[in-house]
């Protein structure tokens, strides 16, 4: 299974969680992104992100102005984070369960970003879907034949 | 939409001649969306819209009506992660209409971009197919952020709405403390400070070329020289 380190993309901006809405909008458009991550303020802080979604519901869908509005104000922290190791099939259904589209790769630090495109795009699971005895071995994994034997 | 003013045999009373008031001035969602929409059967497989979405560097496809009356659908790339790859099914031998949205919410091509992002945001979805007739664009959350001018020119939603509850606040609390009251002054300032929001929304409108006329119709249809007559 392909890990999430190896699909996400690596190209990521931060913002501050003071910077104005407008701000956001104008790092989102010209760097071509759909999210951008709030880094930690100080150790032990969690991490956030704001995404094109969040600025849509809440500030354009209510005529807010974006120049009078602050990141912090929209912005979802702490938020789901990935380990660079996860299976790319266990960030899909960790997005559907929770809801997410996008979540921040941390490890020791912010490595990158994974999204529905990337495991859509660089993903193998159109050409390796798991069978069904993978499936059954996972789900069952004291079952006598889905025992795992190294060598 | 030409407004045509009879001035002609009515000297005291302008009369005009035209269909309900419309504003025009804030963008609509045929101001902003994608015409590159692509479309797929629902009978496809899911490994077919993948493919499709990968080569168009698409996020969305939109599954057309079967027959006249049949509803648009859409297939998106949160349904294919979410229902086949979250699980670990086979997108080849999945196919688009056990997980396409169908029918889906659909867009009329004037909706004012305020309104779409509100619709988006009351509904929890992120695009929909533009239709009048037929398919004519899609519009995505990525189109109002980068396409709208929301951040140039917010529009608050309802204000006219939001006056008249101010006014009649105004009026009660002023009647119930007295006009000299600072709560009194306090509720007017609060309704001054909306009608200045509603007039600077206006100001764009005159410089979208109306004149101060068809302003002050459309803020006041009910006066006696903005009533419409139709033939």
């Amino acid at each position: 299974m392909m890990q999430a380190k190896e699909i996400m993309t690596k190209d990521v901006v931060t913002v501050s969680g003071s910077a104005t809405v407008a701000e956001a909008v104008k790092l989102l458009k010209d760097k071509g992104l759909r999210a951008l991550i709030v880094e930690p303020r100080y150790e032990g802080d969690p991490y956030g992100m704001v995404t094109e979604t969040d600025i849509v519901y809440k500030v354009a869908a209510h005529g807010h102005d974006p120049k009078k509005m602050h990141v912090y104000e929209i912005m979802t922290k702490p938020c789901i984070v990935v380990n660079p190791e996860l299976g790319a099939e266990y960030v899909a259904r960790l997005f559907a369960n929770t809801r997410i589209r996008r979540a921040p790769v941390i490890q020791n630090g912010l490595l990158g970003v994974i999204s529905i495109s990337d495991i859509l795009r660089k993903s193998d699971f159109v050409e390796k879907p798991k069978s069904d005895f993978d499936r059954y071995c996972e789900e069952n994994p004291g079952a006598r034949e889905a025992r795992m034997y190294d060598d | 939409m030409a407004r045509i003013s009879f001035s002609l045999c009515f000297s005291s009373a302008r009369f005009v001649v035209h269909s309900l008031p419309q504003r025009n001035t804030s963008m609509k969602a045929s101001d902003i969306m994608t015409k590159e929409v692509v479309t797929i059967s629902g009978s496809a497989t899911v490994a077919d819209a993948v493919k499709l979405l990968k080569d168009k560097g698409l996020r969305a496809l939109i599954v057309e009506p079967r027959y006249s009356g049949d509803p648009y659908g859409m297939i998106s790339e949160t349904d294919i992660v979410y229902k086949v790859a979250a699980h670990g099914h086979d997108p080849k031998t999945m196919h688009v209409y056990q997980i396409m949205t169908k029918p889906c919410i659909v867009l009329n091509p004037d909706l004012g971009v305020e309104y779409v992002a509100r619709l988006f945001a009351n509904t929890r979805i992120r695009r929909a197919p533009v239709i009048q007739g037929s398919l004519l664009g899609m519009v995505s959350a990525s189109d109002i952020l980068r396409k709208s001018d929301f951040v140039e020119k917010p529009k608050q939603l309802f204000i006219e709405d939001r006056i008249e509850v101010a006014r009649a606040e105004a009026r009660a609390v002023c009647k119930e403390k007295g006009d000299t009251s600072p709560d009194c002054a306090a509720a007017w300032d609060v309704l001054e400070e909306l009608q200045m929001v509603a007039s600077d929304q206006r100001k764009k409108q005159e410089d979208s070329g109306k004149s101060p006329f068809e302003v002050y119709c459309e803020d006041n249809p009910n006066a006696q020289e903005c009533r419409i007559h139709d033939d």
